[in-house]
């Protein structure tokens, strides 16, 4: 859904890079290659590397190509996350997009950084014990120029940001909630939805920071005070990953939820 | 002419060829060829843009990323860092993008080391790459700037990879014939490369291939590295034109072979060590030769058995050693040659090997040639080291 809104945002002067996962499969057999983009696949922690050095052949041919990196959350959050890191910090030009579906999904859907607590996955059948990596304000510490969080429940909102992201030169993030429905355990026909409901029960926040400047989207604006926050139920009660939860867990998982909104309430303030 | 060390030369072959993008990370004793150029750059001498990475695996990645693109790319390691980028050292072969990286080499750990030793280079010969050693601080040079031409040559499209030996090349200073920046121009043509990862061609490069796709993928890689002997040795016919030191004719070089009964088989720069033993020897009175091997990979048979098919028998001695098994040439050469064979595992870790043990080495060994039939592997310490008691581990309790 993500890509196809992504080239619905971005026009023709894209090239991708494509890191291990999901997308390296769903591109067809070689030697064809079902993307309208131009796709250099590449090993699973090499994207924001290879991106740096295709952004610079680019502008030494003095062509104006949008360069972007496509990588789910484990190739992000985990194995690719020191070339990411390497990457924000240099301000390489081009944009990085993460497909979060919280999982290596590719692989039959074992934990990530990125797995929430209390989720159920093929290598922690009992709950993942600890929280989700907080990308967003990792990126955000490295002081780049564009950093955003989207979901494909909002595609509108989505397009937007990828469309700002494109005006903006240097390093760009955009991390996009993209439910599973064979990893979380919900009928495909609801997938929008429980993009949607992750928005809503203020589990995932959708912002947008411009040079440090931090705006809320309006889909998350009512979660600024705790009082107008759909309840967090409404979002894990519809996927079978979260059937092993118990109070503890959803307590701790609220105040995941909390603590991550005091910290956006504290950026917003600086 | 000027001095310069290996490092310097190397520099120096990267500015000539006009490369586009260097990726960068620091590793002894591979650094200073980064260093010098980022200087360059700083002087205005170079155009080439320069990206610090952040791990050797992105050095890779991000010259990789360049080449595919459309850019002339480069990027050196060493030992650890090399090791740390074995996985894109195989993407890259399989993705048969245009492109060079120099290693300058040195032992690998555990433990710590950061002395001259061969086996990091040879351990990437089964990836695709042609491979070329260096003996001298002006052939570090020479072969760099070779091998932009050999890579992007349509005949070939694969990367190169040129090696040298860590400190002992890398940073001692010889001098250096350089060639013009015109000449140079006229020898590498404009960049060529089989595909362009651009909006324009929409070309895309590694989604999966179904398993006869991949074979046969795998086998064009194969038969382009045997094809490339050809176009080395032309691309180095070319070189010699512009370079008065120039014997790039054959991919291996031949020292008082000719005439010898025994032959003494070498990588590097201490052939030349070997060269002046062998000079001594036949002082002496023994027949031998020394064959230099400056291409691994393509690694050629036809070469080998004209030079070495009449010996009565060869002793080989590797920088470098396949743990359990023996040196790597030594490997080769048994695999493609039909006549006694006797490895020597020596130099690892930096151990220190001059003239004079190359000198008692071949004498030992053609005593024994001569009366026997040699063969087998002997792991050899010069000087005072007579024997080494290897012990056991104690065990924990």
């Amino acid at each position: 859904m993500t890509m196809r809104m992504m080239g619905m945002a971005l026009g023709n002067n894209v090239a991708l890079i494509v890191v291990a996962g999901c997308s390296s499969v769903i591109q067809g057999m070689g030697p064809k290659n079902s993307y309208g983009y131009p796709a250099l696949n590449i090993a699973f922690a090499a994207g924001s590397a290879a991106a740096s050095g295709m952004w610079r052949a680019f502008k030494q041919r003095n062509k104006d190509v949008t360069v972007v990196v496509w990588a789910g959350d484990g190739g992000t959050a985990d194995i690719g996350f020191a070339s990411l890191s390497g990457a924000a910090e240099r301000n390489e030009n081009f944009i990085y997009v993460c497909v979060d579906n919280e999982a290596y999904m590719n692989s039959g859907g074992q934990r990530s950084g990125s797995t929430p607590h209390g989720a159920v996955t093929p290598t922690t059948p009992e709950g993942k014990k600890e929280n989700k990596k907080e990308l967003l304000f990792l990126m955000l510490d490295h002081h780049v120029p564009y950093a955003a969080t989207a979901s494909v429940g909002y595609p509108h909102d989505l397009m937007d940001k990828l469309r700002r992201a494109k005006t903006i030169e240097g390093f760009r993030y955009l991390q996009v909630l993209t439910p599973d429905p064979y990893g979380w355990l919900f009928d495909p026909s609801r997938t929008a939805e429980v993009g949607k409901l992750a928005v809503q029960t203020c589990y995932w926040p959708l912002l947008e920071v411009v040079n440090g400047r931090v705006q809320v989207s309006n889909e998350s604006l009512h979660c600024l005070r705790k009082e107008t926050r759909r309840p967090l139920r409404d979002f894990l009660s519809v996927q079978g990953r979260y059937k092993r939860l118990n109070d503890q867990d959803y307590k701790e998982l609220e105040s995941y939820v909390d603590y991550t909104w005091d910290r956006i309430l504290k950026l917003m303030r600086t | 002419m000027k001095v310069m060390s290996g490092n310097e030369a190397v520099a120096l072959a990267v500015k000539l060829a006009r490369v586009g993008v260097v990726g960068i990370y620091p590793i002894t004793p591979q650094t200073t060829i980064i260093e010098e150029l980022a200087e360059m750059r700083a002087r205005g001498e170079l155009s080439a843009d320069i990206v610090r990475v952040e791990s050797e695996h992105s050095a890779m990645a991000v010259t990789l990323g360049a080449a595919v693109s459309g850019v002339r790319s480069f990027t050196a390691t060493s030992s650890q860092g090399l090791l740390y980028m074995h996985e894109m050292v195989w993407w890259t072969s399989g993705s048969r993008a245009p492109l060079v990286m120099v290693v300058a080499t040195r032992a690998v750990g555990a433990p710590w080391n950061i002395w001259n030793e061969n086996t990091d280079f040879m351990s990437e010969r089964d990836s695709g790459w042609i491979m070329a050693f260096a003996s001298t601080p002006q052939e570090a040079l020479d072969l760099t700037l070779q091998a932009f031409r050999i890579s992007e040559d349509p005949r070939v499209f694969l990367p190169v990879m040129v090696g040298m030996d860590g400190f002992i090349l890398s940073h001692t200073k010889t001098n250096v014939f350089i060639p013009s920046q015109e000449d140079v121009d006229n020898f590498i043509p404009p960049r060529r490369q089989p595909y362009v990862i651009d909006p324009e061609t929409k070309e895309s490069m590694g989604n999966i291939f179904p398993p006869i796709y991949y074979m046969k993928f795998r086998q064009s890689i194969h038969e382009a590295i045997t094809n490339s002997e050809e176009v080395i040795k032309e691309v180095g016919r070319e070189y010699n034109k512009i370079s008065p030191l120039g014997d790039y004719g054959t991919l291996n070089v031949s020292y008082k072979l000719d005439d010898a009964d025994y032959a003494v088989v070498t990588m590097g720069a201490w052939s030349l060590d070997a060269m002046e033993a062998v000079d001594k020897l036949r002082e002496n009175g023994l027949n031998v030769g020394l064959y230099r091997v400056r291409y691994i990979r393509p690694w050629s048979e036809k070469e080998i058995r004209e030079n070495l098919g009449d010996k009565r028998a060869i002793l080989v001695v590797d920088r470098a050693t396949s743990l359990g098994r023996g040196g790597p040439l030594y490997l080769e050469l048994k695999s493609t040659l039909n006549i006694p064979i006797k490895g020597v595992v020596t130099g690892l870790g930096g151990v220190s090997v001059g003239k004079r043990d190359f000198y008692s080495l071949i004498s030992r060994f053609v005593e024994e040639a001569r009366y026997s039939e040699v063969g087998g592997v002997e792991w050899y310490y010069p000087g005072e080291v007579k024997e080494v008691e290897l012990g056991t581990p104690r065990t924990a309790h």
